[in-house]
C-alpha cells in the first residue's frame, strides 16, 4: 500500500520490570488522515506517542517509514527529522510570548547572525506560514490573547514549521508531516472544538494526524480510523469508511466490559432505603459558561447520585464547583433547606456539610505528615477539649485513637499511627483519605474519581467505606470515569452530555443500558 | 476572536504600532501625568537646568540597579544580589588601584559575572528561594565593604585618579548618565534581538511548557542570573562616578528598595514571564520623577523619605498584583 | 550491616536536629575553652539572658511566619517601631502606651497578612514594603533622636529580678511556651503546618486560608511589638539603630533551628536552639573581638548553609 506513511509494528513496553505499559501494539499511519488512538488513562496511548516521538525507546519492535525499514527516533529532534511532530495536552502553550515568538521558540538556531536574532527573516517566515495554513491572528499579540482553539491552532502551526525546519527546505516540500495531537479539546470549551476541527480537517490534505483521545463523540466524528487501546494492548480496529461503528460500541470497547466480570464481582449496589427522606441538597439552574448550563437536581439524604458522561461533558466542573474549588456563574446551591453563595471558598462548604474526596494522590493528602494528622485534619471537633470557651486543645489520645481505630477498620497496611503517608502505597493512602471522611461523615460527600489508579483489593475496600456512609445517610455525589462504579454506587444516574443533562437513569435502568 | 481578526496580521515587518507600546506600558502615562502635575505647581524649581540634570543623574542611577535584576525577574525569580555588587565591587576597585592602575574599574562587571554565576549555580542546583540568597549575598557583601573601609582606616573608599570620567563631553548630558547608556543599550539589545529574552520570559511563564520546546531550562536560569550580575557590574561605573569615584559604605534598606520599586513600577510583575528591562527604565524614571518633584513641594520633609518609599512600593506591588492572580502565593 | 542502615537513615530524617544539637555542644565548648571567663559568673549569664530574651520573642513570631512557607521582613522595624512609640509615648500616656504600641504592631500584621492573603503579593515583597514604612514611621515620631526614659517603673517590666533572674527572661519563656502550645495541641497551629506543608490540600480539608494566614502574620507582628516594648524598657528607652541589625541574625536562629524555609518542617520548640546558638556565637565571636561586620557575614553564610540543608527537596517542583 503506497498510501501508508508510518507502520509502528509489534512495540513493546515494559517500565521498572513490572508495568507492562505496552504489549505488542501495532498501528499503520497513512497518508493525509485523521488516525485516532482512544483508550483510558491509563491504557498506554501515552506511552505509544513517546516512543514516536523519541521520548521513550521501545524494549522491542519495528518501525517502518514508506516501507522502509529505520530505527527508533532516539530523542525529539531525530523524530523531527523523520516529521513526527507531538503537540502536548495543555502545558505546551506559554502564554507570556508573542505569537511570532512562541513560534519559533528553541527554533531560533537558524535565524540567528552573531548572537543577533534576524527578527524580519523570522516574522516574514511565521507570516507565510500562518497564511498558507490558514491560521488568522496577530502575529505581534500574545499568545494569552488569543482564544484557546487559535492557541491550539499556533501550537500545530508551530509542529509544522519544526518539522520542516528540521528536515531542510528542499526536503520539506516531499514529506508529509505527522502531527500527534495528545488529547487536544481537553482545555477547550464546547463551541471552540468544532472551530479547531475544522481547521484540522482543511490541514489533512499535506499532514496526517495522530488524534489521541477518549472523548468518543469527536473521534467518531473526525476520524479516518480508530484504533482502541486497552491494558496496553490493542483491542480493537475500525476503519470508518468501510464500517459504522456507534458511541456506544466504542466507549465498551474502551472500558471493556468483559474485563470487569473478570476483575471482580458486581456489588449489589447499597439502595436508598427511603424514598421518602428529605432532599439535602438541590442545584438549581448552575451555570457556568463554556462548562456546563442550567443544572438541576436534587439529592436525598443517605442517597447517591452520579454525573456520569465522556470527558469534557462538565462532570468534574459541576463537582468542583459544588465544592467551592471553582466558582459558577450563576444558579443556585442550596444544602438542607439554606442557599450557599455560589461564589465561596471550599471551608464555607465544609461547614454547611459538603465534604470533597478526590482520589487524586497528593492532592488532599499531606504526603509528609503521619496517618493521625491526616485524618483528624477534618475531625477536630471530635478530638479536642475545651477547658476554656474559645480555646480548643487536640487531646492527643483521642487523636491516636481516632486514627488506630480507623487503621484497624480500612485495614490500612501501616506499622503505626505516626507512619507518614509517602511510604504508604496507593491504595492504603486512598484509604487515608476516605477515612478521614468515613469519620467526619457530612452530610454531602463530593468523590471525584474515588478509586483511580489503585489495585482491585483497595478498591473493594473503599466501595465499601463508601457503603457505609451512604447506610449512614450522607448524600453523596460521584464523578468517575468507570461506569461500574456507577453501578456500584449510585441509585440515580444523570448522564450529561456537551454540558447538560441528557437523562436520568436509575440504578437497574443504567447497568442494563450499560450491560453491567 | 474577532478583535484578533481586525489587525489580520498585516503589521509587518515588526507589529507594534505606537498605541500598542502606550498601552502595554501604563509607567508612560505616569511619567506625563508626573511631569505635568509638577511643572505646573512647581515650574520654576522643576524645569531648571540644574533640576532636569539631577533627574537624569538620578535616572542614571536608579537604572543601573534595576536593569540587570529585571532579566531574573523576568524568570520569575529575584535578584537582590545588586546592592551587594554595587558595594563590595567598588571596595575592590579600591583595593586593585594600586596594582591595576586605572584598568581597575573594570573589575566591576566582571565581580558582577562571578556573583551572578555563584548565586546562578547555587540557585539552580540547591534550590533555594532566589530572594532569600540574594538577599543574603548582598548582606555578606555589604557588610565585607563596611568591614574593608573600617580595617582601611579611611572614611570613604575613594579613587580620585577617575576624576576625568566625572567631566561630559556633551553640555547638560551628566557623565553618569553616558557611562549608563552601555548598559542601557546592552539591556535592550539581549532582551530583542537574542534569543535570550524570549527563553527568559518563556521560562518565567511556563518553566514546563519550555522545557517541551527543548529549552536547557536550568542553563538559562543560571544565564539570567550572570547577566543580572554582569550588567549591574557595568552599570556600578556609572554609580560609582555618580558618587564622587566612590561606593556606598554603609546598607541602607532604602537603597535596596529602589531597585524593586523601578522594577515593579515599570511594569515588570513578580511572577515574571513578561516586561523586560525597557520597562524597567520607564519604571526608573517614574521613581526618579515621583522623588524629586515631591521633595520640591513645599511642607515635604526629606526625612520622611523612607515612609514614602515604602508606601510607594506598597502601592506599586498592589496595583503589579493583578498579574499574580491564580498563582500560588506564599 | 542492617543496624548501621537504621542509624544512618535515622540520623538522615533527624538531622534537623542533630546538626543544631551537635552545633550547640561544639560551640560551648570552644567558647569555654577559648575564653575560660564565659558563663563563669552568674553576671555573665545574665549579659546573656538579655541579650536573648526579646530576640527570642521575635524569633518565635518570625517562626510561625515561616512554618507557613511565607516571610516576614518587617520584625525589626516593627520591633523598632513599637519601641519607640512606647518610650515616646512614655511620658504623657504612661503604661498605656503599651496598648497602643501593640496595637500599631498589630495593624502591620494585618497589613502584611492582608497584602498576602487578598492582594497575593509574595510575603517577602509585601513585608519590605511594610517594613520601610515602619522605619519612616519611627523616624517620624521620634525625629530621629534617641528616647532615654529615667522612670524607675518603666525599666520595671524588664528588669525586675525574680529567682536571679530578669522578668524579660520569664516574658520570652512564656510567650515560647505559648508559641509552643499553639502549634502543637491547637487545630490552629495544624492549619499553619498544613498551609506550609500543601496549601491545596489545606484548602480542600476547609482551612479558612485567607484567615490563618493574616491571622499568623498578625501574631508574627504583636510579638515583634511585644519584643520591641520589653527591650525598650531593658535599655531605658529606644533609639533608631534598634533592631536595624537584627535581620540576619533572626532569620539564621530559625533556619539553624531546622524550620525549612519552604514550610511545614520544623517548630517554634526548635527556634530555641538556634537562638541559644546564634546569641552565644554572637557573643562568643566578640568575645575574641570579632568585627561585627565579620560576625554578620558569619550568620549570613550559616542562615544558608542551614537554608539549603533544611529545604524539602521531595516536594518542590519549581523553585522560583
Amino acid at each position: 500500500m503506497q498510501n501508508q506513511l508510518l507502520i509502528a509494528k509489534n512495540i513493546s513496553k515494559t517500565f521498572d520490570n513490572v508495568v507492562r505499559a505496552l504489549d505488542g501494539v501495532t498501528i499503520d499511519v497513512r497518508r493525509n488522515e485523521v488516525l485516532s488512538v482512544v483508550g483510558e488513562n491509563g491504557a498506554g496511548k501515552s506511552t505509544l506517542m513517546k516512543i514516536l516521538v523519541g521520548v521513550y525507546q521501545p524494549d522491542s519492535g519495528e518501525l517502518y517509514y514508506e516501507g522502509e525499514k529505520i530505527p527508533f527516533p532516539k530523542n525529539p529532534m531525530e523524530a523531527l527529522e523523520r516529521g513526527i511532530s507531538i503537540v502536548y495536552q495543555e502545558r505546551g502553550v506559554i502564554p507570556h510570548l508573542k505569537v511570532y515568538q512562541f513560534l519559533f521558540l528553541g527554533l531560533e538556531g537558524k535565524f540567528t547572525r552573531l548572537g543577533r536574532l534576524q527578527l524580519e527573516k523570522i516574522i516574514g517566515i511565521a507570516k507565510s506560514v500562518f497564511d498558507e495554513l490558514g491560521v488568522k491572528c496577530d502575529l505581534g499579540s500574545y499568545m494569552y490573547e488569543l482564544p484557546l482553539s487559535t492557541q491550539k491552532m499556533v501550537e500545530i502551526a508551530r509542529a509544522i514549521l519544526s518539522i520542516r525546519l528540521a528536515v531542510g527546505d528542499s526536503e520539506a516540500s516531499k514529506i508529509t508531516p505527522i502531527i500527534i495531537l495528545d488529547e487536544p479539546t481537553a482545555p477547550l470549551s464546547i463551541e471552540e472544538r468544532d472551530e479547531f476541527f475544522q481547521y484540522i480537517l482543511n490541514l489533512k490534505k499535506n499532514n496526517s494526524f495522530i488524534f489521541v483521545s477518549h472523548i468518543i463523540p469527536e473521534v467518531m466524528k473526525f476520524s479516518d480510523r480508530i484504533y482502541v487501546l486497552r491494558d496496553g494492548k490493542l483491542v480493537a480496529y475500525h476503519d470508518l469508511s468501510t464500517e459504522k461503528v456507534t458511541e456506544d460500541q466504542l466507549f465498551r470497547e474502551i472500558v471493556g466490559r468483559v474485563s470487569y466480570y473478570e476483575l471482580y464481582s458486581v456489588h449489589e449496589y447499597g439502595k436508598a432505603e427511603a424514598e421518602n427522606r428529605p432532599i439535602i441538597l438541590s442545584v438549581q439552574n448552575l451555570t457556568k459558561k463554556g462548562y456546563y448550563s442550567n443544572i438541576t437536581f436534587g439529592v436525598r439524604e443517605g442517597e447517591c447520585v452520579g454525573l456520569f458522561g465522556p470527558a469534557g461533558c462538565g462532570k468534574s466542573e459541576i463537582a468542583k464547583t459544588l465544592y467551592g474549588e471553582i466558582s459558577a456563574d450563576s444558579g443556585k446551591i442550596i444544602v438542607d433547606g439554606k442557599e450557599v453563595k455560589i461564589k465561596s471558598e471550599p471551608h464555607v462548604r465544609l461547614r454547611v456539610g459538603i465534604g470533597y474526596f478526590s482520589g487524586e494522590t497528593g492532592k488532599e493528602l499531606f504526603l509528609y505528615w503521619p496517618i493521625r494528622k491526616n485524618i483528624s485534619i477534618v475531625n477536630f471537633e471530635k478530638i479536642v477539649r475545651k477547658p476554656f470557651k474559645i480555646a480548643s486543645v487536640i487531646s492527643f489520645k483521642a487523636e491516636k485513637e481516632l486514627a488506630d481505630r480507623m487503621i484497624k477498620k480500612l485495614r490500612i497496611r501501616a506499622p503505626s499511627v505516626e507512619t507518614e503517608c509517602y511510604s504508604l502505597s496507593g491504595g492504603n493512602k486512598q484509604k487515608v483519605s476516605v477515612g478521614k471522611w468515613l469519620e467526619k461523615s457530612p452530610k454531602i460527600l463530593i468523590l471525584e474519581d474515588p478509586t483511580i489508579g489503585i489495585d482491585v483489593g483497595a478498591r473493594e475496600d473503599i466501595y465499601e467505606v463508601l457503603l457505609e456512609m451512604k447506610k449512614k445517610g450522607v448524600a453523596m455525589i460521584l464523578v468517575s470515569d468507570d461506569p461500574k462504579e456507577y453501578a456500584i454506587l449510585c441509585d440515580k444516574i444523570i448522564l450529561l452530555r456537551e454540558g447538560t443533562i441528557q437523562k436520568v437513569y436509575d440504578n437497574g435502568e443504567f447497568r442494563r443500558v450499560m450491560e453491567l | 476572536m474577532s478583535k484578533n481578526l481586525k489587525k489580520d496580521a498585516t503589521t509587518f515587518p515588526i507589529p507594534t504600532t505606537t498605541w500598542r507600546i502606550v498601552r502595554g506600558n501604563p509607567a508612560i502615562w505616569a511619567i506625563f501625568g508626573l511631569v505635568i502635575i509638577f511643572s505646573s505647581i512647581v515650574p520654576e524649581k522643576f524645569l531648571s537646568t540644574s533640576n532636569l540634570v539631577a533627574i537624569l543623574k538620578n535616572f542614571a542611577v536608579t537604572s543601573m540597579l534595576a536593569v540587570g535584576p529585571t532579566f531574573v525577574i523576568l524568570l520569575g525569580s529575584i535578584d537582590v544580589s545588586y546592592m551587594g555588587i554595587w558595594m563590595f565591587g567598588g571596595a575592590l576597585v579600591w583595593l586593585l588601584y594600586p596594582y591595576l592602575g586605572l584598568a581597575s574599574i573594570l573589575i566591576y562587571p566582571v565581580f558582577g559575572l562571578l556573583i551572578g554565576l555563584f548565586n546562578g549555580i547555587v540557585h539552580v542546583k540547591a534550590k533555594i528561594p532566589s530572594f532569600i540568597l540574594t538577599l543574603a549575598m548582598t548582606a555578606v557583601l555589604a557588610f565585607l565593604t563596611t568591614y574593608v573601609r573600617n580595617i582601611s582606616g579611611v572614611l570613604t573608599l575613594t579613587v580620585p585618579a577617575y576624576n576625568f570620567l566625572r567631566e561630559s563631553p556633551i553640555p547638560y548630558l551628566p557623565a553618569p548618565f553616558l557611562l549608563a547608556l552601555p548598559t542601557i543599550i546592552l539591556a535592550v539589545f539581549l532582551m530583542f534581538f537574542t534569543k535570550l529574552g524570549t527563553y527568559l520570559c518563556a521560562i518565567g511563564s511556563n518553566e514546563e511548557g519550555a522545557k517541551l520546546a527543548g529549552i536547557n531550562v536550568e542553563k538559562y536560569k543560571i544565564l539570567a542570573f550572570m547577566f543580572s550580575g554582569f550588567l549591574v557590574g557595568l552599570g556600578s561605573i556609572a554609580i560609582f562616578v555618580h558618587l564622587g569615584n566612590q561606593t556606598r559604605v554603609d546598607f541602607d534598606p532604602s537603597e535596596l528598595v529602589r531597585g524593586l520599586a523601578a522594577i515593579v513600577l515599570g511594569g515588570t510583575p513578580l511572577a515574571g514571564g513578561m516586561g523586560g528591562p525597557h520597562r524597567t527604565l520607564l519604571g526608573a524614571l517614574v521613581y526618579v520623577l515621583i522623588f524629586n518633584g515631591l521633595f520640591l513641594l513645599p511642607g515635604v520633609d526629606p526625612n520622611h523619605l523612607k515612609l514614602y518609599i515604602g508606601a510607594l512600593l506598597m502601592g506599586a506591588v498592589i496595583i503589579a498584583s493583578k498579574a499574580l492572580k491564580g498563582a500560588l502565593i506564599t | 550491616m542492617k543496624e548501621v542502615r537504621i542509624t544512618s537513615e535515622w540520623a538522615k530524617r533527624n538531622l534537623n536536629t542533630i546538626i543544631p544539637l551537635a552545633g550547640l555542644i561544639l560551640l560551648l565548648t570552644s567558647l569555654r575553652i577559648a575564653n575560660p571567663y564565659f558563663l563563669a559568673s552568674w553576671d555573665s549569664v545574665i549579659t546573656l539572658v538579655y541579650g536573648m530574651s526579646f530576640f527570642m520573642i521575635a524569633a518565635c513570631g518570625l517562626t510561625l511566619v515561616i512554618l507557613m512557607g511565607s516571610f516576614d521582613f518587617s520584625v525589626p522595624s516593627v520591633l523598632k517601631l513599637s519601641a519607640m512609640i512606647f518610650a515616646v509615648l512614655y511620658p504623657s500616656l504612661g503604661f498605656l502606651s503599651i496598648p497602643a504600641a501593640l496595637a500599631v504592631s498589630l495593624v502591620f500584621g494585618f497589613v502584611n497578612g492582608l497584602l498576602l492573603a487578598r492582594f497575593n503579593i509574595p510575603s517577602f515583597m509585601a513585608t519590605l514594603a511594610t517594613s520601610m514604612v515602619a522605619e519612616g514611621m519611627a523616624q517620624v515620631i521620634s525625629g530621629g533622636y534617641t528616647r532615654m526614659i529615667t522612670d524607675p517603673a518603666f525599666r520595671a517590666i524588664s528588669t525586675t529580678m525574680i529567682a536571679g533572674l530578669p522578668s524579660i527572661f520569664y516574658w520570652s519563656i512564656a510567650i515560647w511556651l505559648i508559641s509552643i502550645f499553639i502549634t502543637m495541641a491547637t487545630p490552629y497551629g495544624r492549619a499553619i503546618y498544613a498551609i506550609g506543608g500543601n496549601l491545596v490540600g489545606a484548602r480542600l480539608a476547609g482551612i479558612n486560608i485567607r484567615l490563618v494566614r493574616i491571622s499568623v502574620f498578625m501574631i508574627c507582628s504583636l510579638f515583634a511589638g511585644v519584643s520591641g516594648i520589653l527591650y525598650a524598657s531593658q535599655i531605658q528607652g529606644a533609639h533608631m539603630q534598634v533592631g536595624v541589625l537584627d535581620m540576619i541574625p533572626l532569620f539564621a536562629s530559625v533556619v539553624v533551628g531546622g524550620t525549612a524555609l519552604t514550610g511545614g518542617v520544623g517548630g517554634v520548640h526548635r527556634t530555641l536552639l538556634g537562638v541559644l546558638i546564634i546569641r552565644w556565637l554572637d557573643s562568643g565571636l566578640s568575645m575574641i573581638a570579632i568585627d561585627l561586620n565579620i560576625r554578620m557575614i558569619v550568620f549570613g553564610l550559616i542562615a544558608i548553609i542551614m537554608a539549603i540543608l533544611t529545604i524539602d527537596r521531595r516536594r518542590i517542583k519549581i523553585m522560583k
